[in-house]
């Protein structure tokens, strides 16, 4: 079995309210020396051996995983 | 235990732990009422009106000659405490499940929630409890991230603040739905021969002993070793139940149905069956399981979430597993009912459990000791000193948490998802708002009847005074009702008390029964359905006394219903009902840290006779704004009216009853509105000599004066709005 | 074709939520819809009577709501599904005139599935824009206010007079349309060249506004669009909740008059009964 670990995150530039917002709430906890936090969304995918991998996961990754104009993802084959 | 010995030493052997398992589930607080039943009996069950269709899982009510509606409310309380986001969410899964499973479609969802003040001090938190911050932001993105992907609006509730719900916050869900007639069940099988059907999400080890640990006091090891007994809930696998469900009972394929709730299977197998007079078999093999490797009573008693339990007649087996299996919905069928009265269970071929269920399902009755609280009785009466102006009292009033306006939560649930929500939980001007006293839904599409759905609560007045208390939070829920224009219906409620075996607090118990039975008999207001949580307590005590209340009233014609912000300028004030000198657990006497035991009471006569001329008044299209008076008094329902309508108003209150100004401000005396006539119309309101109306001035400007001979409070709309409206974003950053 | 001939066909996965009220604004005003399952499109699980042509229908339309539980992204799983095995059947549908809706999360299926803002063809392999996570990162409902700016194209909105502020309300977590950042301008003024931007938040004077008048902070504050033809629609408010005045939310103050959003569902039906 291979596991492919997909990790898709934001473009430069893009706004992330959600890491924003993170940020904030753990300033508030009284978290200090904070520079930023970023949300990014990690896919572990289980596969059978045999094929083209790699070739299937992007393929994922353009089909459902990642948006285009928002997202940036990487593939790590483990 | 004894009796448990007892039973299988008469039959020759020793139980198996399934056996075992499966009465202690039984016959705990949560699944059979032991402390509190009695009174119950007493006080409220025996209400009862020829409207009452049902008291199953959820209560069943007449709405029209052809439709009926389905409400219940209950608690989650010590889930939410140990894991607020997976514990509030579960909760609503639950609730869900039990108006679902009458054969109504949920139309809207209600949750009245209780934390520990949100700026307590970190330090002073007990170990093993969650800050009331983190509490309070976990359970409000549940209820929302379950209740919005779920597709039912949430359309009343309400939050309180007390250092009581520190070590112990209270989370209440409520859900309301609504029937053709002819497609409520029972939850019931119908007879030998029915083929039972596990449907929804399959069984695992989570929330295992979910129901004993409801049960159970929190302690600081609670947290650790509870996590278990905490569900995961999956929405989008309740999304479609409700669809296929629905779907195989409109077309008839459906004998009885119930939900998978506390206990799980052990639970619902027996009941169900005995409910139609039946025993069941079942195979614990056939059940679908998340994980390998659970013993037969671990799946015997796995409360996972998502499950509901079918009585499908043999040849309708079929078409159901086809109808579900469109959605995706996994169904399989793992019984069949037989005419013994008993409950067998197979494993691998094997008999492991075989119990008559009249033995399991007689939990024990306790008639335990009660003996009057020794509550905050040694406090003596302290009035605070009278002022010439009340300005600041009043803007300090609407910018406490219990007061301020809480749309930081409302509109994070979606309170309009299926497009019925005529009146909403928010209402004024458009870019302003206020809270309005009770949501209406417009149910039938061919009918302009409504259904009002209303919330009410009063812990502190309960904390004093609970047989007054109790009364109070009934009036509250017939005010809420009656100021938008409906007439209440029925209510359910959902009682939270502390631990029922110290005599005290079972005292305020039965007392803040019998108060809200009494008011609720005499209306003849029934509650087809109701739920008690009792050890709601840490080591640092009990939380307040805290019965919930959901209330739903009947709207002949939604196309009258009113709001509370002021319409218009020009229009006469009045305040219907009368007021006393009852500052007991007001929230001025709390503000001005004041004390009084007297605490509001209620005159039935005047209650009843208040509701018909606010209702009648709205009815003739005489008022054109309605807002109960309850925390602050008058002054803040005048406050808030104004808010909401972005106009002033000037008030004279010289004309009421003759009381230090202050006490004619903020008393929060019971069975009181303010109405707003349309101009012209004034003499339509109906007149009652049971109760007073009180002209109080006109709609006009842009500040809201009070006077009585002298001004006693001049402050600009913007800035009643900006101490109302900003509270709750302070507070949670 | 008289409006009772026109076939709706209002499409759900598990999770989509607001059929029901999408289903009875074509209902009220005579059309004939009909609640299908993907699976019946796909022919997956169904028996034959349940077994549907998507050709058989006049009119698509996309319910908002939490398909397959927004996870991924809102809409994404809905839209890769539909793709996989009914692009063809949509290409068509759309290529012979027929309306597809999509509101809040049918919209966002809608550019997942690459039907908007479909700047070239019909269907882009892939998403041109994106309905991402509101600036406040919460669930935003509330009323909002739209201005009509679209000049005529769009199918959906002959009977909404230019520039009429209507009352539709929002409801989602993921409305803040945006268009890939190093493209933004351009994208923009292609939209406006084309006509494709219909609806846009706006304040009671009707001007741009910010939060809360715009509830999640979309570019240029646009709350919905259209494709090139105007005739694939889709926006983040509820036209469908507020079809009757009295779900409005300040009904109680203005009591005359049909909701504002009735006429969505008038216009599109006009064009259907005309066009097809």
């Amino acid at each position: 079995m291979v596991v492919a670990e997909v990790r898709v995150e934001l473009k430069k530039g893009v706004a992330d309210p959600e890491g924003k917002n993170t940020l904030k709430a753990l300033e508030l906890l009284g978290f200090d020396g904070l520079k930023d936090v970023k949300t990014v969304k990690v896919f572990d995918i289980y596969l059978e051996d045999g094929g083209d991998v790699e070739k299937k996961v992007d393929e994922m990754c353009r089909r459902l995983l990642a948006n285009p104009v928002i997202h940036n993802y990487s593939v790590k084959i483990k | 235990m004894q009796r448990v010995r007892d039973h299988f030493r008469e039959r020759g052997r020793n139980p198996t732990d399934v056996e075992l398992q499966s009465i202690g589930q039984a016959w705990s607080e949560h699944c059979c009422y032991k402390s509190s039943k009695v009174f119950l009996k007493e006080y409220v069950f025996g209400i009862n009106t020829k409207q009452v269709i049902d008291r199953g899982d959820a209560g069943v009510m007449e709405f029209d000659k052809d439709h009926a509606y389905a409400l219940r409310i209950e608690s989650h309380n010590h889930p939410s405490a140990v894991e607020p986001y997976g514990g509030a969410a579960t909760g609503i899964g639950g609730i869900i499940r039990d108006v679902l499973c009458m054969g109504a479609q949920p139309i809207a969802l209600v949750d009245p929630l209780f934390f520990g003040p949100l700026d307590y001090p970190p330090e002073k938190v007990p170990r093993g409890i969650k800050h009331p911050k983190y509490l309070f932001g976990g359970i409000v993105a549940g209820i929302r991230d379950y209740g919005n992907r779920v597709g039912l609006p949430t359309v009343s509730g309400g939050v309180w603040f007390d250092e009581s719900y520190v070590g112990n916050c209270l989370v209440n869900v409520g859900c309301v739905g609504i029937a053709d007639k002819k497609n409520i069940r029972r939850n019931a099988v119908k007879g030998p021969g029915d083929v039972l059907v596990l449907v929804g999400g399959r069984t695992g080890r989570d929330g295992i002993h979910g129901v004993t640990f409801a049960s159970a006091v929190l302690t600081k090891e609670t947290e650790t070793e509870s996590r278990g007994a905490v569900q995961l809930g999956d929405p989008i696998m309740k999304e479609p139940v409700i669809h296929a469900l629905l779907d195989a009972n409109e077309r008839g394929l459906v004998n009885g149905m119930k939900d998978l709730g506390g206990g799980g299977l052990s639970c619902v197998v027996g009941e169900i069956a005995l409910a139609g007079g039946c025993g069941a078999e079942v195979d614990l093999g056939k059940v679908p399981l998340k994980e390998e490797g659970l013993a037969p009573w671990e799946i015997w008693v796995s409360e996972s979430q998502e499950r509901m339990m079918l009585a499908v007649s043999p040849r309708n087996v079929d078409e159901v597993l086809h109808v579900f299996k469109l959605w995706d919905v996994p169904a399989t069928p793992v019984g069949k009912v037989i005419p013994e009265k008993s409950v067998r269970l197979y494993f691998q071929g094997e008999k492991v459990f075989d119990v008559e269920l009249e033995f399991l399902t007689a939990g024990p009755v306790y008639c335990r000791p009660c003996s009057v609280a020794r509550t905050s009785g040694k406090k003596g009466d302290k009035a605070p000193k009278p002022k010439d102006r009340y300005d600041r009292e009043l803007l300090k009033l609407l910018a406490t948490p219990n007061i301020c306006n809480k749309d930081y939560v409302i509109r994070q649930y979606d309170h309009e998802v299926r497009g019925n929500t005529v009146i909403k939980p928010l209402q004024g001007k458009l870019g302003h708002w206020s809270h309005g006293d009770a949501a209406v839904l417009k149910p039938v599409e061919d009918s302009f009847r409504g259904l009002a759905i209303a919330t009410a609560s009063n812990p502190f007045a309960v904390g004093i005074d609970p047989y007054r208390g109790g009364k109070t939070c009934v009036d509250e829920m017939c005010r809420n009702l009656a100021a938008v224009g409906a007439r209440p219906h029925s209510f359910t409620n959902c009682l939270n008390f502390g631990n029922p075996e110290k005599p005290d607090r079972l005292w305020l118990f039965r007392e803040a029964v019998r108060g809200m039975g009494e008011v609720a008999k005499s209306l003849g207001v029934p509650t087809p359905s109701g739920n008690v949580s009792f050890y709601n307590e840490a080591p640092s005590g009990a939380v307040l006394p805290t019965p919930a209340i959901l209330g739903c009233g009947i709207v002949r014609d939604i196309r009258k219903c009113v709001t509370s912000d002021l319409k218009r300028e020009g229009n006469t004030v009045a305040i219907v009902g009368a007021t006393a000198p009852e500052m007991g657990a007001s929230a001025y006497y709390r503000l001005t840290k004041s004390h009084s035991r007297r605490v509001p009471d209620v005159d039935i006569q005047a209650l009843r006779a208040g509701m018909d001329v606010v209702i009648g008044g709205i009815e003739r299209g005489a008022v054109v704004a309605c807002h109960d008076i309850s925390d602050g008094g008058l002054a803040v329902a005048l406050a808030e009216m104004c808010v909401g309508g972005d106009v002033g108003l000037e008030a004279d209150i010289s004309k009421m009853e003759k009381l230090r100004s202050d006490v004619r401000l903020f008393s929060e005396s019971n069975s009181r509105w303010v109405v707003e006539l349309r101009k012209g119309k004034e003499k339509q309101l109906p007149k009652d000599r049971k109760t007073k109306v009180v002209r109080l001035g006109t709609v006009c400007g842009s500040s809201l004066k009070i006077s009585a001979n002298k001004v006693l409070v001049d402050v600009e709309v913007a800035k009643l709005a900006d101490s109302f409206n900003s509270t709750l974003w302070r507070l949670m950053g | 074709m008289k409006a009772s001939q026109v076939k709706v066909c209002v499409l759900r996965i598990e999770g989509t939520n607001c059929e029901e009220e999408m289903f009875m604004s074509f209902k009220r005003l005579g059309a004939k819809p009909e609640k299908v399952h993907l699976k019946q499109l796909t022919g997956t699980d169904v028996s034959q009577e349940e077994k549907r042509d998507l050709s058989d229908y006049h009119i698509l339309a996309l319910p908002g709501g939490f398909s397959a539980g927004d996870y991924v992204r809102a809409g994404a799983i809905f839209a890769a599904r539909m793709k996989s095995k009914l692009s063809k059947d949509l290409v068509e549908f759309i290529k012979a005139g027929k309306p597809v809706l999509g509101v809040c999360n049918g919209f966002q299926i809608l550019v997942e599935t690459g039907l908007l803002p479909a700047m070239s063809g019909i269907m882009s392999e892939f998403p041109e824009a994106v309905l991402g996570t509101n600036d406040s990162a919460r669930f935003e409902c509330r009323p909002t206010l739209l201005r009509k700016v679209n000049r005529g194209s769009c199918a959906f909105t002959s009977r909404i007079s230019p520039d009429k502020i209507s009352l539709i309300p929002s409801a989602h977590a993921e409305g803040k349309l945006m268009f890939p950042l190093d493209r933004t301008k351009a994208v923009l003024r292609e939209l406006e060249d084309n006509d494709q931007i219909v609806f846009k938040y706006v304040d009671p004077e009707g001007n741009l506004a910010g939060y809360p008048w715009c509830p999640n902070g979309a570019t240029e504050n646009i709350a919905g669009i259209c494709n090139r033809e105007g005739n694939v629609f889709g926006l983040m408010p509820h036209p469908e909740r507020v079809f009757f005045r009295f779900t409005h939310p300040d009904w109680t103050r203005e009591t005359d008059g049909p909701g504002d959003g009735r006429a969505v569902f008038e216009s599109v039906l006009d064009y259907a009964t005309r066009k097809l």
